[in-house]
């Protein structure tokens, strides 16, 4: 990666963070500026600089605890998508950051790549290493990407990246994203999910992913959502949980959001083989069969 | 027509065990049941492999873990295409499941399987009271709102205590270790006789996992490396000093020379020697035949850990053999009092005259041959899981040897016993 690094003495802790995100979505607290602890004016530019915390270790009941939440089976090596929320914090320390030059409350996940190098142990430490970059037009706003690098005693492990979208004056002329694509309408679903209606609440206390969308009915009436939805990265894992057994020791895996998941409700999962590659998808279970996910898991690059 | 063909065991694989509540407290049978598979997986080299079956068990389970072996193996590596099915007969299952798979081989259906089982302890399946769970199903069967109403309108605040899964015989009330107790009393088996066991079983773990013996039978899981209720320091004096657990005041019986509520899981796989060869795996013992027996404890007619003794010399007639023909035996220390009270049978003419039908007594064995890499008391027992670890640690010590013959026995509830022969 690219550009300097700053290095942390350990995980930021969450709270502070989500009041910092909170305050800064607040209008009018741009007033507050001169105020201690208050976030100065918002930047043009992402930041140049990533963030890292050294020897991050796995707690084995946090794991557990992640790991029923999302169907996963604990074992001796972690899920591919728990590097996500331990490297979490930082990820919000760098978005909630005052000259960040976006509000962190609003973004929107759109699409997650995850590479894992190899199986990774519970025991090993990890160090984090969090980045924005690739600031660039989107058709419906402004989109970057958010990497994530962990590596064990200087080897490469596994490596995510996430694009994110700032809903705005977008640019008609924009590419849009490429993402995966979901295996065929022919595909028949091979499981069907149904989601509590706290499902947002189950994940955001494991995953420390506290977004008000996927939280309560009015939290996300307010954010512009009939009703709470699935964080993306649950479905992400409840994907690879329903793929176990059949994911190689190294790989990558990528999926699209491509709509939201509203809760409770019911979705379906398909998978199908695609050469050297699996698709998958998560779909709505009505005739129209709406696609809330696209994913693919193949060898990786 | 299938050819029978002798079953062997071709290598095992387990995890640690934990105490309960210990490091295992978050993990769930599946959970428990998958790492052990792993392990074995990775040290048999059968990643997609589809094999003839997997016959798997807990004692404590989850109404949702109805199909918990075919659960579990559908998380690993195994081919999906392998049927598996789950054991339930207390703490006999885990061996009881490479009995069913052993059969199974020998009679020609199937040429490859693994016998597997798990338990915890601290994720143990809580039930709602009886009285609740009668209001709720018929809320649940109710036709009109009305009728729901009045159903749940039945509901009272005491109704909320959990029905716990209890360590306890249902026809009499008694836990295993009372029960154990009386036993213990009636065979005369003195306090000290039973620290002996349980200080020899901890140095004799101990210095197999010293050894490097453990290396290709444990896989360390979240952390544990060793069986966490393994002290090697343990010794008479110190084991002298607890306080007795079951039989009253004067009981000898204590926390020291029983069991420990432990969380684990361990399989077997077990195969014909063509098999083993076409997958460049060595048969290590042959899996040679078994016998379970039942006793009528609830008339008190015998007690309640007395089955092997039954069942030993049932499977000793079929053969030809006598109970000193062994070079190795492996009893499963549920209590040191269990292991104690058998081998007291074995010896009594009376017994053997009155209650087997012998003419003479099956006679004492050499106890330098007995639990010779530590047993139950020093490892810990997750029910399913012992049968399990008894039959891989058994198989490469004949293995180990270049020859020879074992014999295993464990105990169970419900007045059960399973005993099997294994050969090298």
């Amino acid at each position: 990666m690219p550009g300097g690094v700053r290095t942390l003495d350990r995980m930021p802790s969450l709270l502070p963070l989500y009041g910092r995100a909170g305050l800064a979505a607040v209008p009018g607290t741009g007033l507050l500026g001169r105020l201690p602890l208050v976030p100065g004016p918002r930047g043009r530019e992402l930041p140049p600089e990533g963030l890292s915390v050294a020897g991050v270790a796995t707690d084995a009941s946090a794991l557990a605890a992640y790991c029923r939440a999302c169907g996963l089976t604990l074992r001796n090596e972690i899920p591919a998508t728990w590097p996500h929320v331990l490297s979490f914090p930082l990820q919000m320390a760098l978005m909630s950051a005052g000259s960040f030059p976006f509000p962190l409350i609003g973004l929107v996940h759109l699409d997650n790549e995850i590479v894992q190098r190899r199986p990774v142990g519970l025991g090993e430490r990890l160090d984090l290493e969090v980045r924005a970059t690739g600031l660039r037009p989107h058709p419906k706003g402004r989109a970057f990407s958010l990497l994530v690098r962990a590596r064990v005693g200087g080897e490469d492990v596994w490596e995510e990246r996430g694009t994110i979208l700032h809903r705005g004056a977008g640019d008609p002329g924009a590419e849009p994203e490429a993402g995966p694509d979901p295996p065929g309408d022919d595909v028949p679903d091979s499981a069907e999910w149904r989601l509590p209606g706290d499902l947002g609440r189950r994940y955001a206390a494991v995953s420390g992913d506290r977004n008000p969308i996927h939280l309560h009915p009015l939290a996300a009436r307010a954010l512009g959502f009939p009703r709470p939805i699935a964080h993306g990265m649950w479905t992400k894992a409840r994907a690879l949980a329903q793929l176990e057994g059949r994911i190689p020791s190294a790989f990558r895996v990528a999926v699209s959001f491509r709509r939201p998941v509203l809760l409770p409700g019911t979705v379906r999962f398909a998978a199908s083989a695609r050469g050297r590659d699996l698709a998958f998808a998560v779909r709505g279970s009505g005739r129209e069969r709406p696609l809330h996910l696209a994913g693919e898991l193949s060898p990786p690059a | 027509m299938a050819v029978p063909e002798p079953a062997y065991v071709l290598g095992s694989n387990r995890i640690p065990f934990a105490r309960s509540n210990g490091p295992y407290a978050k993990a769930s049978n599946q959970d428990l049941l998958t790492a052990a598979l792993d392990g074995l997986i990775d040290r048999t080299g059968i990643a997609g492999e589809r094999l003839g079956e997997v016959a798997g068990g807990a004692v404590l389970k989850h109404s949702r873990d109805f199909n918990l072996t075919r659960e579990s193996l559908l998380g690993t590596r195994i081919a999906a295409e392998t049927p598996a099915y789950d054991v339930g007969q207390a703490c006999g299952t885990g061996l009881e499941t490479a009995i069913l798979v052993a059969n199974k081989i020998a009679l020609g259906q199937i040429e490859s399987g693994i016998a597997c089982g798990t338990d915890t302890t601290s994720d143990a399946p809580i039930a709602v009271n009886d009285d609740l769970r009668e209001i709720l199903l018929e809320a649940n069967s109710a036709r009109s709102t009305l009728d729901r109403v009045r159903a749940l309108a039945r509901f009272r605040p005491g109704q909320l205590a959990p029905e716990i899964p209890r360590n306890s015989e249902p026809r009499t009330g008694l836990s295993m270790g009372e029960h154990t107790a009386i036993m213990a009393r009636e065979w005369g088996i003195p306090r000290r006789s039973q620290d002996e066991l349980a200080t020899a079983s901890h140095r004799h773990l101990a210095a197999a996992y010293d050894s490097g013996f453990e290396d290709d039978l444990v896989t360390p899981y979240l952390g544990l490396e060793r069986d966490q209720n393994l002290r090697p320091d343990s010794t008479v004096d110190s084991l002298g000093k607890l306080k007795p657990a079951f039989g009253g005041e004067d009981g000898t019986m204590t926390a020291g020379n029983s069991t420990p509520l432990s969380d684990g899981a361990a399989s077997v796989l077990l195969g014909t020697a063509g098999w083993a060869e076409g997958h460049g795996l060595t048969p290590l013992a042959r899996f040679v035949d078994a016998e379970t027996a039942a006793v009528d404890h609830v008339t008190a007619r015998e007690g309640l850990l007395m089955a092997p003794a039954y069942a030993v010399p049932r499977l000793l007639a079929r053969h030809g053999i006598g109970l000193r023909d062994f070079d190795l035996y492996e009893i499963h220390e549920a209590f040191a009092a269990q292991v104690l009270c058998t081998l007291a049978a074995w010896e009594d003419p009376v017994f053997c005259r009155e209650r087997l039908g012998l003419d003479e007594p099956l006679g004492s064995i050499d106890r330098e041959k007995l639990n010779v890499r530590g047993g139950s008391l020093a490892a810990g027992h997750p029910f399913a899981a012992t049968g399990g670890r008894i039959v891989g640690n058994l198989a490469k010590l004949l293995h180990e040897r270049g020859g020879g013959r074992g014999l295993i026995s464990v105990c169970a509830a419900g007045g059960q016993g399973v005993v099997a022969i294994l050969e090298a």
